[in-house]
């Protein structure tokens, strides 16, 4: 039992995927434990839909070992415990939302009773209940999102890979879905994919940054990394912010990492009074109106910084 | 090993995408409208030469020139059936309910594959279930279709004559099996296309190529070298022209399309897993 409970839910060990000449993913390795959301991000072209198409079984690697709660991608298993929002990937636009969820569900070995239960519970979930025996030909593309979503949530898996799940969601549903899946954490364990890296820093504790098919950054955003950093957003460019930041005796190094956004170092004194108070307090006695300060770095300049 | 709970899943999954396909047909518009056609030509089928058949037979002018013609085609022993109702039904149904399974089934994963909605159902049943379930429905569908117009046939038959209700009964489900065993190689040979090709339109196609340009083929390889006559053997049907006269059949004209069915599924099966989805 306790074996079972220190196996990781997903092994990924020394993968390589070729399409041809073109090396998709190189040498990946890595390891995924239950819990906290996990972000997978990288520019486009990086490996990131073929590295979610392999762990879901939907291609086979070239070389090297996945194991998803110790079986085979797309083995029998996996089945039920396991599940995804694919890329671009389309309900049967023929038969209605309840009815394909259901059939989803029963493939899951719930009977009939519990998957129509299930199919009702998850559009719920995503804020849907109400276009249960639509087709999905009546929905907008948002809504249709958010359905395949409810799919992913059925009979509430241990692992769920979102694949750029609130990519063409209005804010206010992309807000839903983040919310979704910070309060289904708890039990799921998620493995999200986007471009969205201030989504994806609300969510995730750990990161996987691909490049090229390379696994650049294997990292758990914690808040002791975080220590030695500021990120300050100011509401207007000041010339003169650099320099005054400069003079305060913590502070080490600011860099400019875009515009209005200032990347501060500190080294922490113990005598001295906290060092965002002091910034703070600098922003007050020159009357600069600043609009949002983060202890540490945001995720984009971990990543690229 | 696989245990008995492991097994007991995967019929409980390969049985609900039968249901599916099921459903697909029966209750879906595009489905309805297919089974509309399909009635629709049936009826004509049975309305003007199948009604006809008794007065054409029992015609004494005809029976001689039937006589000949048939015996010529090796078909003579149909004329010898109580029901001749069934019998024009069975020239007519052999030939069409191959196209018609190759038609109605040429569509089993290729567009799922094509919208991304395998992906789907590849998380929660494995490639093999998805193939043999939708090989199965499909195979239902094509043998309730059957049941249906030897059903309206012998209807036909027994209106005219209650006492041909049991020859009729009789002639019938033996029928069923002939015909039932024949259309399976050629849903198998769609659902091996299916397991590589994107659309079903391709799939009529490629199929349409593979009978015309194989037999095409085959008949000049054949010229060169006698052996590849045997590669007819891959061409489903090709016990078709022996089995409809219905005269000296042995066991090789059920097993070739058994063995013909078994080897596109175990291809399909290869091809389904190497498939990307």
């Amino acid at each position: 039992m306790s074996s079972l409970q220190k196996q990781p839910l997903i092994k990924v060990s020394n993968i390589n995927k070729m399409f041809g000449s073109k090396h998709a993913l190189n040498n990946v390795s890595f390891e995924i434990n239950k819990g906290a959301p996990v972000a997978l991000v990288g520019p486009n072209g990086a490996g990131k839909t073929t590295l979610f198409s392999i762990l879901c079984g939907y291609i086979q690697q070239t070389s090297g070992d996945v194991s998803i709660m110790g079986h085979k991608p797309g083995s029998a298993a996996t089945f039920g415990s396991l599940a995804a929002l694919p890329q671009d990937a389309q309900l049967d636009p023929r038969f209605s939302i309840a009815h394909q969820l259901k059939f989803y569900g029963q493939l899951q070995g719930f009977n009939s009773k519990k998957s129509k239960y299930e199919a009702e519970r998850t559009l719920d979930l995503v804020g849907l209940k109400e276009v249960l025996n639509e087709k999905p030909g009546a929905l907008s593309h948002g809504m249709r999102k958010r359905v395949t979503i409810a799919q992913a949530l059925i009979g509430e898996p241990k692992i769920v890979m979102l694949d750029e799940a609130t990519a063409g969601l209005d804010p206010l549903h992309a807000r839903q879905i983040r919310e979704l899946v910070a309060s289904l954490s708890s039990e799921t364990t998620f493995i999200l994919s986007s471009h969205d890296l201030s989504e994806l820093e609300r969510l995730c504790e750990q990161v996987l940054y691909l490049e090229n098919g390379v696994l650049r950054e294997h990292q758990t955003l914690t808040n002791e990394a975080d220590l030695s950093y500021i990120t300050l957003r100011m509401a207007n460019a000041i010339p003169e912010f650099e320099q005054k930041l400069k003079a305060i005796s913590q502070i080490t190094q600011v860099t400019n990492t875009q515009d209005k956004e200032y990347l501060i170092s500190i080294e922490p004194q113990e005598n001295d009074l906290p060092i965002d108070i002091q910034i703070l307090q600098l922003c007050h006695d020159n009357n600069w109106q600043y609009k949002q300060m983060i202890n540490g770095k945001t995720l984009e300049n971990q990543l690229f910084s | 090993m696989l245990s008995a709970q492991h097994l007991q899943s995967s019929f409980w999954r390969i049985w609900a995408l039968i249901k599916f396909e099921l459903i697909r047909l029966f209750f879906t518009k595009r489905g309805m409208l297919a089974v509309l056609a399909f009635a629709t030509a049936w009826f004509i089928i049975l309305y003007y030469p199948v009604n006809s058949a008794v007065s054409i037979v029992s015609s004494e002018n005809f029976k001689d020139m039937a006589k000949q013609m048939f015996g010529v085609l090796g078909l003579s022993e149909l004329l010898n059936w109580p029901v001749s109702e069934l019998s024009l039904y069975w020239l007519i149904a052999i030939y069409s309910f191959p196209i018609f399974a190759v038609i109605a089934s040429s569509d089993q994963t290729c567009a799922d594959r094509t919208r991304g909605t395998l992906r789907f159902i590849s998380l929660r049943a494995s490639r093999n279930e998805i193939l043999f379930g939708r090989f199965l429905g499909q195979v239902m569908i094509i043998s309730a279709l059957i049941l249906v117009t030897l059903l309206a046939t012998m209807i036909m038959a027994i209106w005219r004559d209650a006492s041909l209700f049991v020859p009729a009964l009789t002639k019938s489900l033996y029928l069923f099996k002939e015909l039932f065993i024949a259309v399976l190689p050629f849903i198998a040979l769609m659902a091996f296309f299916n397991s590589f090709l994107k659309s079903a339109k391709l799939t009529a196609v490629i199929t349409m190529l593979f009978f015309g340009l194989g037999s095409i083929f085959i008949a000049i390889l054949e010229y060169q070298i006698p052996a590849a006559t045997h590669l007819n053997y891959v061409l489903p049907g090709v016990q078709l022209d022996d089995v409809v006269g219905q005269q000296g059949l042995g066991l090789s004209h059920y097993i070739i399309p058994l063995v013909q069915t078994s080897a596109y599924l175990a291809l399909a099966s290869i091809f389904m897993k190497r498939s990307a989805l």
